[in-house]
């Protein structure tokens, strides 16, 4: 029923008045808490030298008085388009690669038969207990073998930030469930026209997948944009590092007095790029995020 | 399945990836374990002092920083994560209460921002927020009469850095519960509530009895996983601390055991160093793990699936 | 407990801003201790009214009395109701005895006297052995009695089932309806249930109410209302196989159809709508009403001709729409079930279930009729017919109103 009124008393209605009214004050008090930090970045962002140490501090600065030249004070601390580019490049290649690999794999699992199926599958999925910090000693490790830490190039850079994530479990597993829900029926009928297993998969599975193709490329484009300790780990130049490296390095305090309105300022500017993303995809994120939710 | 085996085609479609899980999941994995049990590893030349059984383990232990680490990443876990879920919960039942689409799906966005934030930048927000003299909190504190406090700058005590943290830690921690509590709320078949009512079950009944038992599932999954995550707590104390991991004066006073491994993989030149960094990520493995056993049994009796 | 509908209206607003009424002007005496059906074709504002007599939907205007109480302002949970979900709606976390205890529980009922009156009426619903399984263990005819138990356990003063049969298989559909006629008559508390299926209604209610958009057609006890139709819609909607409909014409004290004479009236000169139950046609030695055969159905104690005639109206179906979504292969299996069951005494209504014959013979304007299977008759032979007259019904051509 779409419009379930219960009772309507006016002693009932009363009740639920108040009843709604405190739910949206008691909403209303946690967004507020949940937007703070982000009114404050802002506005720090927009503040005069004079106005950030300022005590006690100003709640709002007029548009009139708005600094954007903190911004382009910020640029200059550190080349953060520079950053921006890599990170991008980064997301690219290893969102691609990732997507390739488990797409190939998740198909494998999902709709072939072979020996040993169910058994290395759960093994994949054991993995996903294990910290990543223990892959991680090793990891550097291999790289450094593999020649991409030492007398780096950006090539080298690159395949080390990008190379060692170029596929995950938990993407495959996702796909799995995914690419099961296609009936097998489309299968065997695409069997009957004669197609051929990559062309089903291209065809048919993928197309089908599509949105969970979309949340995952997003969150794991997302997930780069976040990331930090990996790139720290290897990238040997200042010019190779990502956003939150860069954003961290160039406002770590030890220099003596931190220059807040510039550091908000470029906080703002790695910050903004993924709202927007946000707010234009707010569907698939939320797609994502509620479906890994539930398998578990 | 109708078809036969395929062995051979399946392996192709497969290679891709089993090739880079076998290069950086499973290799690391047994690496790690050799690399405990050996002495002095030197990764340069290759070459170790014969093997051991516990000095790793035991030079981790020993390590002045590792009860501070393990101190620090209990209370993170111990403290943000009940208390964001039990948050998230409350929130997602009263968005979940909105009438108003539009206003839900406002609200909604609000609270799932800090999910699509970079944890450096909100950090440095937030660092700036607990800001003694030029902060919001003590701006706020001082409407109520009490004195600015020192929370995260130079000299700052142990406990208010740490309560600065946790306050980070949960806020950040709420987007994501609340975004899968509310798409398992707005699973819940509506008829449940209705014959509830018709049943004369309160509103608090309502949701003890059948609001929590069939969010259950989530409400574990989300458990399980904040728990595995606030253990590997780390980048949020960079966020706010920056590479110092604390307070300006009392240096590494927010160290966390991911932060252990990382100290110890940055002396990666020093031998021996390699191999106190895979015991310290042992030792995190062992305690998600027991941590998730107990959560799983825990579960089993509670929750309804 | 005797329930009034008084001018009872339900208008919805839709996204457009347009009002859709799903229930106008109700006006109806629900008699007390009694089964009662609400029966309609979907859409009709049934389960509406009963949402609204239940207090989960507030009516736009319009009274409920239960008895002499005013009971329209009374939220749900304060009437003394016991509703029944057309899927359940039982608690799937809770065992069997939690989820009829629940009610219990929140009305702070002792613990053991509740637990002897859960056990008391699962006994009664026949599931007290099911009482520590969860609802996900249980058969669709199990949940459903535990549905029921729920619902009276608390000593409603009226129970509610919406479409308390339809997530139920046919075999199980028979038994159950029996079993809620059975507990509703051993527990003698007032029960309206909803309906789609005029089957269902007629086999097991005290009375009926016909709905068609929201609008009372006819209320009464069913054997009246198939007998004595108001109207067209309630004449086409009760009945298996359904009524069959001509064009004809009133002529002279005349019902004419075509230039055969079928009965008398004495109402005036009119063009008009001729419904004739397929039970109503005897085969007769000398008659002008003479018509050739084109199937049919041997079903054992009688046959059912299958007669293709000009004046025939094709007919919509009312069918229950799950019955629709059956395979072909479902329908032939149960066609298949009966056939073998023949020689027994096949109940004529069990055979709504075969309609495919049906509905592709209304297609070809045909209309059926109900003989003795003694007349032997063969496909291509040439019957003559009398109409009984209590079996035809005359409407008017425009309103659709009894003549």
């Amino acid at each position: 029923m779409e419009e379930a009124v219960y009772g309507n008393e006016k002693q009932i209605k009363r009740k639920q008045r108040i009843r709604l009214a405190i739910v949206y004050a008691l909403v209303v008090f946690f967004a507020i808490f949940i937007i703070i930090p982000f009114y404050w970045m802002i506005l720090t962002a927009l503040k005069s030298y004079d106005q950030v140490f300022r005590s006690p501090p100003l709640l709002w600065v007029s548009p009139a008085n708005w600094q954007f030249a903190n911004f382009s004070a910020a640029l200059e601390q550190a080349p953060f388009l520079r950053y921006t580019v890599n990170t991008v490049v980064v997301a690219v290649i290893s969102t691609l690669g990732t997507i390739i690999t488990t797409v190939l794999s998740a198909f494998a699992f999902a709709r072939l038969n072979f020996k040993g199926r169910d058994v290395l599958f759960m093994i994949l999925i054991a993995t996903m207990m294990i910290p990543g910090e223990i892959f991680v000693i090793t990891n550097f490790l291999t790289v450094v073998r593999f020649g991409w830490i030492r007398e780096q190039t950006y090539l080298d850079a690159i395949l080390a930030m990008t190379v060692p994530f170029m596929t995950s479990v938990f993407y495959m597993f996702f796909l799995r469930q995914a690419f099961k829900q296609v009936p097998d029926e489309l299968y065997y009928a695409a069997k009957v026209d004669g197609k051929t297993d990559f062309q089903y998969l291209w065809r048919i599975m993928v197309p089908v997948a599509l949105p969970t193709i979309t949340t995952i490329t997003i969150l794991n484009a997302m997930n780069t944009w976040n990331a930090y300790i990996w790139p720290r780990l290897v990238s040997q130049q200042v010019r190779f590092q990502l956003v939150s490296n860069g954003l961290r390095d160039a406002f770590d305090d030890t220099a003596g007095v931190i220059m807040y309105h510039e550091q908000m300022a470029a906080a703002l500017i790695v910050t903004v790029p993924l709202i927007i993303v946000f707010i234009m995809l707010k569907k698939y994120i939320m797609r994502g995020v509620s479906r890994s939710g539930i398998k578990g | 399945m109708l078809e036969e085996q395929q062995n051979i085609k399946s392996w192709f479609y497969l290679a891709p990836a089993l090739i880079l899980l076998s290069i950086f999941i499973f290799y690391p994995i047994f690496n790690a374990i050799f690399l405990v049990f050996v002495k002095d590893f030197n990764y340069l030349q290759g070459t170790h002092d014969g093997f051991t059984l516990t000095e790793n383990f035991r030079y981790v232990l020993r390590d002045p920083n590792f009860s501070m680490a393990m101190l620090n990443t209990m209370l993170i876990t111990f403290v943000s994560v009940p208390l964001s879920v039990i948050i998230a919960l409350l929130i997602s039942v009263w968005l979940n209460a909105i009438p108003v689409k539009k206003i839900q799906g406002f609200f909604q966005t609000v609270f799932f921002l800090p999910y699509v934030t970079n944890a450096i930048a909100i950090g440095m927000a937030f660092a700036f927020l607990f800001n003694q003299y030029y902060g919001l909190i003590n701006w706020f504190l001082g409407l109520l009469g009490i004195s600015p406090i020192n929370w995260v700058g130079m000299g700052a005590s142990w406990g208010r850095a740490m309560f600065s943290l946790l306050v980070y830690i949960t806020w950040l921690g709420l987007a994501f519960k609340i975004m899968v509590f509310l798409s398992g709320l707005q699973g819940i078949d509506k008829q449940y509530y209705e014959a509830a009512r018709v049943d004369s079950a309160s509103r608090s009944r309502v949701f003890k009895r059948i609001t929590v038992p069939l969010l259950s599932p989530m409400i574990m999954y989300i458990t399980v996983t904040s728990f595995i995550g606030a253990f590997k707590a780390y980048t949020e104390v960079i966020g706010m601390f920056g590479e110092r991991l604390g307070p300006a004066g009392d240096d590494r006073s927010m160290i966390t055991i991911v932060a252990l491994v990382y100290d110890a993989l940055d002396r990666s030149g020093v031998p021996g160093a390699l191999s106190e960094a895979a015991a310290a990520a042992l030792i995190l493995f062992a305690v998600t793990l027991v941590f998730t056993f107990v959560n799983l049994q825990v579960s089993k009796k509670r929750v309804h699936y | 407990m005797e329930i009034t509908l008084q001018n009872l209206t339900k208008i919805f607003q839709s996204k457009r801003e347009d009002e859709v009424v799903a229930v106008d002007n109700l006006d109806i005496v629900i008699p007390s201790g009694k089964l009662f059906g609400l029966l309609g074709p979907s859409g009709c504002g049934k389960s509406t009214t009963l949402f609204m007599i239940s207090g989960l939907l507030k009516p736009t205007s319009g009274k409920i009395y239960f008895g002499n109480e005013d009971v329209t302002p009374v939220p749900p949970e304060d009437r003394g109701i016991g509703l029944v979900f057309q899927n359940y709606a039982l608690y799937p976390h809770m065992t069997v005895k939690q989820n009829i205890m629940f009610p219990l529980e929140n009305i702070k009922m002792d613990k053991r006297e509740g637990l002897k009156k859960a056990q008391e009426i699962a006994d009664l619903v026949g599931i007290g052995h099911l009482m520590n399984r969860k609802p996900a263990q249980l058969s669709g005819g199990q949940q459903q009695r535990v549905a029921i138990a729920r619902a009276l356990v608390k000593s409603p003063r009226v129970l509610l089932l919406d479409e308390p049969l339809s997530n139920l298989d046919a075999r199980l559909r028979l038994q159950t309806r029996e079993e809620i006629r059975r507990i509703q008559r051993e527990t003698g508390i007032t029960t309206i249930f909803v309906t789609h299926d005029q089957e269902e209604a007629m086999s097991i209610s005290d009375e009926i109410v016909v709905l068609d958009e929201g609008v009372t057609q006819q209320v009464g006890k069913p054997q009246r209302v198939y007998d004595k139709p108001n109207n067209l819609f309630v004449a086409k909607f009760l009945g298996t196989p359904p009524i069959n409909i001509f064009d004809g014409r009133i002529e002279d004290g005349k019902i004419m159809i075509g230039d055969v004479a079928i009965g008398k009236s004495d109402a005036e000169d009119q063009e008009v709508t001729v419904g004739i139950r397929p039970e109503g046609f005897k085969i007769v030695e000398r008659s002008s009403f003479q018509v050739e055969v084109e199937f049919v159905e041997t079903i054992g104690r009688d046959t059912t001709l299958i007669i293709r005639h000009p004046d025939v109206e094709v007919q919509e179906s009312f069918e229950d729409p799950e019955q629709e979504e059956n395979t072909e292969e479902e329908q032939a299996a149960f066609a298949q079930e009966v056939a073998e069951e023949l020689g027994e005494e096949v109940d004529d209504t069990k055979m709504a279930g075969i309609d495919i014959p049906q509905q592709s013979v209304q297609q070809a304007k045909t209309f059926r009729a109900i003989v003795d299977a003694d007349y032997g008759v063969e496909p291509g032979d040439t019957v003559k017919f009398t109409v009984k007259p209590h079996k035809m019904h005359v409407f008017n051509k425009e309103t659709g109103e009894l003549v």
